[in-house]
């Protein structure tokens, strides 16, 4: 047996379900629009001039890639405490904190947005909350509120385990050494256990953007038509006004931009990985 | 350098007392091992004197300065952990920096000073690698370089031995002593190993249970433990039940079911009182013939260690004994003989 069949079934499924799809959009995006059939006779670069030279598009791509972006931040800020403190704790409430990171995966992401519209509705239990003290009520959905705390709530667990992973495998004795040669908590925290925890924190950043810049349910559901992003965009393209070429196009563009940012935060924190991963 | 004095030092976890009540006095530039079983309170005392536990009651002092409250940052202390704690993403020149850019020292005098380190733990020219470049004896000394740079003046160590290999170990114990004679630093070390303890200590601190059992120096707890499990700890041990005959000027005279014979004592003895008296296996001798201060017995091992052979010994009343005699002895298991016992060195527990 040679080593490398082993890895055959992964290439094949890679190659059916990655490449040859990726392929089949590329060269979609160069078609010519048809009303009657997928796509028109001939190639054409229209489609892509047409992207990147009107704002709406740019601007749409913009609007995806801050949404994506706050919703990283966001979960970062959110998640790297609660990561930091499950790697860490002895609790015997581990396991229960542990599926409470964990809940967030357990259920449809479409059962979960209904669970926030019945939260943040108009007349929804927060704003009721908030009506007793007086307050509201706000419109906490069909806006890009909503969305993005959905997003951040429904992608959290992929900022979290990463990081947590990390923070696991370094030694708890690092940051007290740091302590015994003068630094401070503050100090011992920025110089040691941030840097060492760098690879969850680029492994959770890039798979909480991916992610989130490519939504399609959340932004649906609780912008409720009133919010648009590029995945939106393209689903209109493609299953309301047919255009299959211009759709292939907007989701080409949109993942090369998210692809051109990965490679470029993993190169920004390529320095401060040396030596640690 | 400072002298460093536990009063009434106390840690509990939970409900679980891991140190009760420690007292301890290092005069400046003294070497003091903590020794004892896993589990005795010796790390924690070491952790509650680099700030890294808090006491549960008690006082540290440096010098005159009562620390207890102060965080570590601010102890200026130098610690070396046995897993070394090297940090993997800094080089071997910034590992050894660290604590002086916490302290605020940079630019040319850092890197003077880390040469210097670098020179006395003799790792010249390693500067630029990782740590995980580096064997475990090499991070082993950069983790004392990193320790030391900082002239600090108390040095903590765990068990930093403990992941050496023996050889490397036995140079090391060596190396480490040697360099804290010439630093002069006072130095509190954590250890199980009782060789270990013995070779490089001025003083050790036997603990059991979080407790101190006995403080003393390297054959005043050899030769006369406080009690019956320090005598186990340090060394082996042969216990024998006697009863006292007479008692004067720290020396007295005890019959037991197999012989009488002299021994040492700490303390004034009644007449007529049980003791345990404890003799090292290399305090007995092999005798031939019967002697009315020896006993006898029958030998039922014998073990070849080299410069001395171990005899199991079963005496008269059962008691099972260990003696080293000097190689070429040709007693065979089964003989019979008669054991004689060195009364400068043959001690009454407490």
């Amino acid at each position: 047996m040679k080593r490398w069949l082993f890895a055959l079934p992964a290439v094949l499924m890679v190659a059916l379900f990655v490449l040859i799809p990726y392929l089949n959009i590329a060269v979609m995006s160069f078609r010519t629009p048809s009303a009657t059939a997928i796509y028109g006779p001939g190639f054409t670069i229209e489609n892509y001039t047409r992207v990147l030279t009107d704002s709406l598009y740019l601007g749409l791509l913009k609007d995806t890639l801050l949404f994506a972006v706050a919703t990283t931040s966001i979960c970062l800020v959110v998640g790297f405490p609660v990561a930091f403190h499950l790697a860490r704790t002895n609790s015997r409430w581990r396991g229960l904190l542990y599926a409470g990171v964990l809940s967030p995966l357990l259920t449809g992401v479409v059962i979960r947005c209904f669970g926030w519209i019945v939260l943040l509705a108009n007349n929804g239990l927060i704003n009721q909350l908030l009506g007793l003290a007086g307050l509201g009520p706000y419109r906490l959905m069909y806006n890009p509120v909503g969305v993005t705390i959905a997003l951040v709530h429904v992608f959290l667990p992929f900022m979290i385990l990463p990081i947590m992973n990390s923070v696991q495998s370094i030694d708890p004795r690092l940051g007290e050494a740091a302590r015994t040669l003068g630094a401070s908590r503050a100090r011992s925290f920025a110089r040691v256990l941030l840097p060492l925890s760098m690879p969850g924190i680029q492994s959770g950043v890039i798979l909480v953007f991916v992610l989130s810049a490519s939504a399609y349910i959340i932004p649906m559901l609780l912008g409720g038509g009133q919010v648009s992003t590029m995945p939106t965009v393209v689903v209109q393209q493609l299953m309301g006004s047919l255009l299959w070429p211009f759709g292939a196009t907007l989701a080409l563009v949109l993942s090369l931009t998210a692809l051109a940012l990965v490679g470029l935060f993993g190169a920004l924190t390529r320095r401060s990985m040396r030596g640690v991963a | 350098m400072s002298r460093l004095t536990i009063q009434g030092l106390s840690k509990a976890f939970g409900n679980v007392a891991a140190v009760h009540e420690i007292d301890l006095d290092v005069a400046e530039g003294e070497f003091v091992s903590l020794l004892g079983p896993s589990g005795c309170g010796k790390t924690t005392t070491l952790r509650c004197v680099a700030g890294l536990e808090e006491p549960t009651s008690g006082r540290i002092l440096f010098g005159e300065k009562d620390v207890t409250r102060l965080p570590t940052e601010d102890r200026m202390i130098g610690m070396v952990f046995q897993s070394y704690a090297l940090f993997p993403h800094m080089k071997v020149r910034d590992n050894i920096g660290f604590g002086l850019a916490m302290r605020g020292v940079r630019g040319s005098e850092a890197d003077k000073r880390v040469a210097k380190v670098l020179d006395i733990v003799q790792l010249k020219g390693l500067e630029e690698r990782y740590p995980r470049a580096l064997s475990g004896g090499q991070q082993q000394r950069v983790a004392l370089a990193r320790a030391l740079v900082t002239e600090p003046a108390l040095l903590l160590l765990d068990e930093p031995l403990a992941n050496l290999d023996a050889r490397l170990r036995d140079e090391m114990r060596f190396f480490i002593r040697s360099l804290q004679r010439r630093l002069g630093i006072t130095t509190l070390y954590v250890t199980h190993d009782q060789s270990e303890s013995m070779i490089m200590s001025d003083r050790i601190v036997v603990m059991f249970g979080g407790r101190i059992h006995q403080i003393g120096g390297p054959e005043d707890i050899y030769y006369r433990p406080a009690t019956g499990e320090v005598a186990n700890f340090i060394g082996q041990a042969n216990m024998i039940q006697a009863t006292v005959v007479e008692s004067r000027d720290g020396v007295a005279t005890v019959e037991s079911a197999c012989g009488r014979f002299s021994c040492a004592t700490g303390r004034p003895l009644v007449a007529g009182s049980r003791v345990t008296a404890m003799v090292r296996p290399e305090a007995l001798r092999l005798v031939n013939g019967a002697d009315r201060s020896a006993f006898s017995g029958q030998i039922v091992a014998r073990h070849f260690l080299g410069s001395t052979v171990d005899y199991r010994i079963v005496l008269a009343d059962g008691t099972l004994i260990s003696v080293h005699a000097l190689g070429g002895n040709a007693s065979q298991t089964g003989g019979r003989v008669s054991v004689e016992v060195d009364p400068s060195k043959a001690w009454l527990l407490q």
